[in-house]
């Protein structure tokens, strides 16, 4: 084994991994780093900055999982990011060598972008990976023709086992790396006096990378504004067509590659049969689709059985938690902020990993077996219409589920406006939060009857579900002839072979996806409970007092435990009354009684703003439900009795279907709005989201309300 | 006899000869659409949704409209 040059000792190597999609890279990566990973962004961008540790022979490098791309053309996001970060010149953050992996199915397409890597002037290595698929469809690759022609190292594995890996760190740890002049001259298709002029203006080491930034300087945000339109200058001044020069360089390439790979691969008889069999069930036009629904309803069931029981051990907790802590602290401001506000917040944060992790389990899964694009084929054809993309169909799933793994979810979208419609979207669908609260109103007005077989409660139920739909499909509609954009939309994707997951991928993505909504949502969450917590528990305080002077002598005087627990809830439902957020609530009423809405019914609104779910919880608390609030049973039958001053129920049909309505379309969401503000890099998105939703839901609960009553 | 890749039915086997002028161009041909290869398709999903086209070992899913952009030759 070589020694490591005493250089390397002092500073920690940095080391990119590129290739296409679906090479299994990031397999490789996390096989290399494990859970040595830090994920970041990249400034401006949506795309995760994957960056891990490899410890190996007692030295540390630090390893860049960069985006899956064909090319180093600016088609996306991740493509622009794959060469910002190969081709910078800021030697701080350029990673020193580049491990580019290549599926040995896929040879020519991996070298097309391999080649363009050597033309940049990296230090590189190839991998050849999965050769036991490679092996099942009868092609053998004669490596060393490879090597012959390219003249970097290249390394045979299968990273699906461990087969290879060890070599693979050998190759890095021995920096068996190496910098090949050019592939092919770029100054034959652009003049040279441009590519000169380009390399010493922006001090680039070669040609290419002028070439490079020919093409990236006029979109990449990075490149000082002087910078961008001296480039637009230049290329307007010469009259010279880029994309003409594209379109040789390709060619030129190709053909290049077509020889190199002609020499290196045998061919026996291609054996597709697999695959072709199994799409000839999953993309189906009747059946592809009857597996699709079947596939989503196993889904859902495994997360509504399966994540209640860790979501109800959370809630348990922190509800334990926060009374340890009022019976440790002394009574006052702090013991009941820790107690009432930050703890409960928290958990309201936390409760939300088990449906985040496993609903990205699954769609992880579903998509490194390969179904994933074949979804996306299917359901193309029936998003576009509304403005949304095959790939819209995965975020507006899953917010069946919760909204905030769906909005995450919809970054594999390339297209702009396709991206923001889905994202604008996704929080209609009818997602478990809402189910509570659907759940005791349903019960309260709809009579648990059938009509044939049909339950009218369960009729009920999937109205609203359809409700959230309709909702969706509408919006999209609008916000397709709103949004104005250049971009093209298309769809290429590639229906990688089927195979088994990799159930370390999937594990890691579960626990990253978690991980980055616990640390970066859960920021505004927070901060917003604590918020509602001042809002809930403060009042004018001389008002305050009296409440709690006249509950202190009423106490003095109860007699048994029953009676002081009766005093009690009545007093924390007179405290919550007389709060701010009762002074809002009252103030609110005007706004709100044409929808059937008392002020009680809006402090519930107010309270429930950051999460739905808790109106079920303050309606517990406003009509002073002892005992167990989450029995729904106990607040039905008090719901039941609210009487209006003119003798009719508070809860009667009008109002219940109004406030469902209204839950159905209204935000009422923080944890949404925090993560749309992070997928969407601004504020304008998330407020226009929630005015819009609210604006919604108000309009639509009037107009039911008005219907009915 | 010159058509688009839109125009293949299913199991049929064309050769690519241009892809036609656009802005998608590029991507075509950097996934491996080239002229002089075969492409076969494979599915074609229902209502005019999306076609899967096999080149070389891989399969790729494009839009009709991306189809018509790649003019082949039939056998």
């Amino acid at each position: 084994m070589d020694k490591p040059t005493p250089a390397s000792v002092v500073s920690t190597p940095r080391i990119a991994i590129i290739g296409n999609p679906n090479v299994g890279k990031s397999t490789i990566f996390n096989q290399l780093t494990g859970l040595n990973q830090k994920i970041g962004n990249y400034p401006g961008v949506t795309v995760d900055k994957k960056v891990g540790l490899m410890n190996y022979k007692g030295n540390s490098y630090q390893i860049i999982d960069l985006p899956g791309t064909y090319s180093l053309y600016p088609n996306s996001e991740d493509e622009i990011i794959a060469n910002r970060v190969l081709s910078q010149t800021n030697q701080a953050e350029k990673p020193e060598f580049v491990l580019m992996v290549i599926d040995s199915s896929q040879l020519s397409r991996g070298l097309f972008l391999a080649t363009q890597l050597i033309d940049l002037g990296l230090s590189l290595a190839i991998v050849l990976n999965m050769s036991d698929l490679a092996t099942k469809r009868n092609i053998t690759i004669k490596t060393f023709e490879i090597f012959k022609a390219l003249g970097v190292p290249i390394l045979s594995t299968d990273a699906r086992g461990e087969k290879g890996l060890d070599q693979i760190r050998d190759l890095i740890h021995t920096r068996n790396f190496s910098k090949k002049g050019s592939f092919i001259a770029i100054d034959e298709v652009v003049p040279e006096r441009l590519l000169d002029e380009v390399q010493s203006k922006f001090d680039l080491p070669n040609q290419y990378q002028a070439y490079q930034m020919l093409r990236f300087g006029r979109v990449d945000k990075v490149i000082p504004l002087e910078g961008r339109d001296w480039i637009k200058s230049k290329l307007e001044s010469l009259d010279f067509d880029l994309s003409a020069a594209q379109l040789e360089e390709t060619k030129i390439r190709y053909r290049k590659i077509t020889k190199i790979v002609e020499s290196a691969v045998v061919k026996e008889i291609p054996d597709q049969k697999a695959t072709s069999g199994l799409d000839g069930v999953f993309l189906h036009p009747v059946f592809g689709y009857v597996i699709f629904a079947a596939i989503l309803l196993i889904i859902f069931q495994a997360i509504f059985a399966w994540a209640s029981v860790p979501m109800d051990l959370i809630d348990g907790f922190f509800a334990e938690l926060s009374g340890r802590v009022r019976d440790v602290l002394p009574a006052g401001p702090i013991s009941s902020l820790i107690s009432e506000g930050i703890i409960p917040g928290i958990g309201g944060v936390v409760i939300f990993i088990p449906q985040i992790a496993m609903l990205f389990g699954f769609l992880a899964i579903l998509e490194d077996t390969g179904y994933m694009s074949r979804v996306v084929f299917l359901m193309d054809r029936w998003m576009r219409p509304y403005g949304l993309h095959g790939k819209s169909v995965v975020p507006l799933i899953s917010g069946v589920a919760c909204a905030i793994p769906g909005v995450m979810a919809a970054r594999n979208i390339g297209n702009w406006k396709e991206k923001i419609i889905t994202i604008m979207v996704t929080p209609l669908m009818s997602c478990s939060a809402r189910l509570p609260v659907y759940v005791i109103l349903i019960g309260l007005v709809v009579p648990d009857k059938n009509i044939g077989f049909i339950n009218l409660q369960a009729l009920t139920l999937l109205g609203l579900y359809f409700l959230g739909i309709v909702g969706v499909l509408g919006t999209a509609l609008l916000l397709k002839n709103i949004l104005k954009t250049t971009e093209k939309s298309f769809l290429m994707v590639e229906l990688p072979s089927y195979r088994a997951p990799r159930w370390w991928d999937v594990i890691l993505t579960m626990y990253n996806k978690s991980k980055t909504f616990v640390m970066e949502a859960g920021k505004v969450i927070l901060a917003i409970s604590v918020i509602l917590w001042v809002l809930a528990s403060y009042g004018p305080p001389s008002r305050m007092d009296e409440i709690r002077i006249s509950s202190e002598a009423k106490l003095a005087i109860a007699t048994n435990p029953e009676q002081e627990e009766q005093i009690q809830t009545e007093t924390s439902s007179l405290l919550l009354e007389n709060s701010f957020i009762g002074i809002m609530g009252r103030g609110i009423e005007p706004v709100i009684r044409p929808l059937g809405y008392d002020w009680k019914i809006g402090i519930a609104l107010i309270a429930s703003f950051a999460a739905r779910e808790v109106f079920v919880s303050t309606i517990a608390t406003i009509y002073s439900i002892g005992g167990d609030p989450e029995d729904d049973l106990t607040i039905r039958q008090k719901l039941n009795q609210q009487i209006r001053p003119n003798g009719d129920k508070v809860y009667n049909i009008a109002t219940a279907f109004s406030l469902m309505v209204f839950y159905a379309f209204a935000m009422q969401c923080m944890s949404t709005v925090a993560v749309v503000y992070r997928e969407t890099k601004s504020w304008k998105w998330p407020l226009i989201q929630t005015a819009y939703m609210t604006g919604l839901a108000y309009l639509s609960a009037f107009i039911v309300y008005q219907i009915l009553s | 006899m010159l058509i688009t890749a839109d125009q293949i039915t299913v199991t049929q086997t064309a050769i690519i000869k241009e892809i036609l002028d656009s802005p998608l161009k590029l991507n075509l041909m950097e996934l491996g659409f080239m002229p002089g290869k075969a492409i076969t398709l494979k599915f074609s999903a229902p209502m005019g949704g999306p076609m899967a086209f096999q080149i070389d070992e891989t399969i790729l899913a494009l839009r009709k409209n991306e189809a018509s952009l790649i003019q082949v030759q039939l056998p």
